[in-house]
C-alpha cells in the first residue's frame, strides 16, 4: 500500500476524532453500564463503594444472564433481522430497476430524476409516517379501495393499519432512497461499450445484464443493503405507529429500558448486542463485496 | 410517545425576543386550555414554550437523564414523590402563591407531599373506557365493566375495535381491578394473573394506543378505547363538532380505576422561578383552573373554580367523583427499580407474543 502524505493523515483526523468522541467511547460507556446494577428511580447505581477503608465493587452479570433466562429477547432479534431482511430485498427489488433507468436515462434528465428520488427527505420523517397512517385508516383510499375489489370477489375485508404488512411497506418507503442513490452511483460509471461489445458477441438483453451489469453492480448493491438494513435493524418510531399488539422489533424494547423501565443496564445489554449484529453485518456485506469485486 | 414526536416535530417553535422572557412548561399532552395559554402570555408579556408527555414514565426518564430548562412541570402524584426523593425539586415559595388558597383542602396535604412542600394540585384525570355509543348499543354491550377490554367473550363482537393504553402501569392496572386486586398489588403471582388476562384479550385489540385514540375514537375507526377522562372529554366533543352519525361517551367501569392527581413543580434547576411561581399562581386562579374543566374535560381540585364551571359537567361522577365513585378509585403509587424491572419483563412478554 502506498505511504499515505501527512495532509491526507491531517484530513482524516476530524472524522476520526468525531468517531471516537460520539460512537467509540459512547459505546464503551455502555459497555460499562451494562455490568452495573440500576438506581432506585433510574439511572445507574454507583459502581463502587468504600467500606471501612476497603473498596468494593458493585458490578454484576445478572443483566447479561437476563438476555438469556427467556428466549423473547433473542426471539425479537430474529425477529427484527427477518424484517430488516426483508426491507432490504424489497428495497433491492424496487429500487434496481429505478437506479438503472435513471442511470440509462438521457443526462440532461438525471438531475431531476434524482432529485425526485430524494424530494421525500423534504417533509419530516414523522409527519411522513403520519401521512401512511391515515392513507392505511379503515377509512382512508387504500383500504377502502381494497375492500370495495375483495367485496366485489365476495372477500371479508381486511385492515392494513396495524399490521405487519403496514410496518414493512412503510419501512421500505423510508428507506427506498438509501438504496437507489448508492445503485445508481454505481450504474451510472458503467461503461456502455461493454454491453455494446457483448450485443456484437450475440449476448441476448438477459443475459447482458446478468453477466455484465449485475456483476459490475454488486459494490453497489452491498453499499445499499447496508444503508437499509442496519437502520431498519434499530427502528423504533414505524413499529410503535404503524404496528399492532405484537408488532415491536428490538428497538422498542430497548427504548423501553430507558423510558418506561428506567432500566439503563439491560438497556446497555441489548444495546450492545444489536451493535454487535450490526457490526458483524458490515463486516459479512464487506467481505462478499470484496469477493464479489474480484 | 407519538404525540409528543408529532408535536415536537410540528411545533415551528421560534423563540422570539420577549420583554417578560419565556416560560418552559413540561406537561401532559391536550392538559392545558389554548385560551389560558393567551392569557397568560398577556398578563406576563412572556412566551410560553411548551413541551408534551404522554407518559409518566415518558417524563420521568426525560428529566432524571438530565434534561432541564423546564421551569415547569405537571407530574402525577407517584413522579412528584420520585422527583422529590431524587432532590430535584425547589421548594415553592408560598408568598409568592397567594391563590393557594384556592385549592381544595381535600387535595392537599397528602402522602406523597405532606406539607405541599413542593407541589400544588393542578388537576385530576381517571383512566377509564371511551367508546362509541351507537355501535355498542347496537351490539348490547355494556361498557361500564372492564370485561368490555379484557372479556373474550365480549370481546369477540367488537374485535380489532379496541385499543388500550401503550403504559404496562395504567393496562396492568386496569387488569388488576378487573380480577378484583389492588392497583398497587406488588404480588408476583397476582402480577402473572393480570399478565394473562391481558394476553387472552390481546388477539382482540386492535393496537396498544395512548396518544391518537381520541382522533381514532372520533373518526370511527375504533369503538373502544382505555384511556383518561380528559381525552375522552375531548373525542366526545370532536366528534359533536365533526357531526359524526355516531355519540362518544365515557363511563368509570364498575370494579373501579385509576384516579391521577397531576401537581406543578419547579425543578431545582429552572432558570425562571419567579415566573414559575406567576405561573402557578395563575393557574390556582378559579377562572383559568376552570378552563381546565370546561376546555380539556380535567376534574377540579380548585373550590374557586367551582362557579365557573359548566353545570352540565359538573353532573358527571367520571370527572367530578362524587364520595361513592372516589372510593372506588385508587392512585398508582411510586415503584422500586426491581418492581420495575418486573413489570417491563410481563410487559415484554406480552408485547412479542
Amino acid at each position: 500500500m502506498q505511504q499515505k502524505s501527512w495532509q491526507q493523515r491531517l484530513l482524516t483526523l476530524p472524522p476520526m476524532g468525531y468517531l471516537l468522541i460520539f460512537f467509540a467511547i459512547p459505546t464503551l460507556i455502555m459497555l460499562f453500564a451494562s455490568f452495573r446494577y440500576t438506581g432506585e428511580y433510574g439511572g445507574l447505581a454507583p459502581w463502587y463503594s468504600i467500606e471501612n477503608g476497603t473498596l468494593a465493587f458493585d458490578l454484576t452479570l445478572e443483566n447479561w444472564q437476563r438476555l438469556f433466562e427467556t428466549d423473547i429477547y433473542l426471539r425479537l432479534f430474529f425477529k427484527s433481522i427477518g424484517y430488516a431482511l426483508v426491507t432490504t430485498l424489497l428495497c433491492i427489488l424496487l429500487g434496481y430497476p429505478l437506479a438503472l433507468m435513471i442511470a440509462r436515462s438521457q443526462k440532461k434528465h438525471r438531475d431531476l430524476l434524482l432529485l425526485l428520488v430524494i424530494l421525500p427527505f423534504w417533509s419530516n420523517f414523522l409527519v411522513r409516517i403520519y401521512a401512511w397512517m391515515i392513507i392505511f385508516s379503515p377509512n382512508g383510499a387504500l383500504t377502502q379501495m381494497i375492500n370495495s375489489l375483495r367485496d366485489l370477489l365476495g372477500l371479508a375485508p381486511i385492515s392494513i393499519m396495524y399490521s405487519a404488512t403496514a410496518v414493512i411497506t412503510c419501512l421500505v418507503y423510508v428507506h427506498l432512497p438509501f438504496m437507489v442513490l448508492p445503485l445508481y452511483a454505481n450504474l451510472e460509471k458503467h461503461n456502455p461499450a461493454l454491453l455494446d461489445a457483448a450485443q456484437d458477441l450475440g449476448a441476448n438483453r438477459w443475459r447482458r445484464f446478468w453477466r455484465i451489469t449485475w456483476p459490475l453492480s454488486l459494490s453497489g448493491v452491498y453499499a445499499g443493503s447496508i444503508l437499509v438494513f442496519i437502520p431498519v435493524l434499530g427502528m423504533f418510531a414505524i413499529p410503535d405507529l404503524l404496528g399492532g399488539t405484537d408488532g415491536i422489533m428490538i428497538a422498542n424494547v430497548i427504548k423501553q429500558q430507558f423510558v418506561e423501565s428506567r432500566d439503563w443496564p439491560f438497556g446497555s445489554v441489548l444495546s450492545m448486542v444489536l451493535t454487535a449484529t450490526a457490526v458483524l453485518v458490515v463486516l459479512l456485506g464487506a467481505k462478499i463485496g470484496q469477493q464479489g469485486a474480484r | 410517545m407519538k404525540k409528543l414526536l408529532a408535536s415536537v416535530v410540528l411545533m415551528a417553535a421560534t423563540p422570539l425576543a420577549i420583554a417578560g422572557g419565556q416560560l418552559h412548561l413540561f406537561n401532559w399532552n391536550d392538559y392545558i386550555a389554548e385560551e389560558t395559554v393567551t392569557a397568560f402570555e398577556k398578563s406576563c408579556d412572556c412566551q410560553l414554550v411548551q413541551d408534551y408527555y404522554s407518559s409518566t414514565e415518558e417524563m420521568m426518564a426525560k428529566l432524571l437523564a438530565g434534561a432541564s430548562g423546564y421551569d415547569v412541570v405537571v407530574p402525577t402524584q407517584n413522579a412528584v414523590q420520585a422527583l422529590i426523593k431524587q432532590d430535584f425539586l425547589q421548594a415553592l415559595d408560598k408568598a409568592q402563591l397567594s391563590n393557594l388558597k384556592n385549592s381544595d383542602p381535600g387535595f392537599l396535604k397528602r402522602s406523597y407531599d405532606p406539607q405541599n412542600t413542593y407541589s400544588v394540585p393542578y388537576a385530576f384525570t381517571t383512566t377509564l373506557v371511551g367508546y362509541n355509543e351507537k355501535r355498542l348499543s347496537e351490539l348490547g354491550i355494556n361498557p361500564g365493566n372492564w370485561s368490555i377490554i379484557f372479556d373474550p367473550a365480549v370481546l369477540e363482537k367488537i374485535r380489532g375495535k379496541v385499543t388500550v393504553m401503550d403504559d404496562a402501569e395504567e393496562l396492568f392496572a386496569a387488569a388488576l381491578k378487573y380480577l378484583g386486586y389492588s392497583i398497587n398489588d406488588q404480588d408476583e403471582k397476582h402480577l402473572r394473573e393480570a399478565q394473562k388476562v391481558i394476553m387472552k384479550a390481546k388477539p382482540y385489540w386492535a393496537a396498544f394506543n395512548s396518544s391518537s385514540y381520541i382522533k381514532e375514537l372520533t373518526v370511527g375507526n375504533i369503538w373502544v378505547a382505555h384511556g383518561y377522562s380528559s381525552d375522552m372529554v375531548q373525542a366526545r366533543a370532536d366528534a359533536e363538532a365533526a357531526a359524526r352519525d355516531f355519540t362518544i361517551n365515557f363511563v368509570l367501569p364498575e370494579q373501579g380505576a385509576v384516579l391521577a392527581l397531576d401537581n406543578m413543580v419547579i425543578p431545582k434547576d429552572s432558570k425562571n422561578k419567579t415566573l414559575a411561581h406567576q405561573f402557578i399562581n395563575f393557574m390556582l386562579d378559579g377562572k383559568n383552573a376552570a378552563a381546565l374543566t370546561n376546555e380539556i374535560g380535567a376534574g377540579n381540585p380548585n373550590k374557586a373554580a367551582a362557579e365557573f364551571i359548566d353545570a352540565e359537567i359538573k353532573k358527571q361522577t367520571a370527572i367530578f367523583p362524587d364520595a361513592a365513585t372516589l372510593a372506588r378509585l385508587e392512585t398508582i403509587e411510586a415503584t422500586s427499580a426491581k418492581q420495575r424491572r418486573l413489570l417491563n419483563k410481563l410487559w415484554t412478554e406480552i408485547k412479542i407474543k
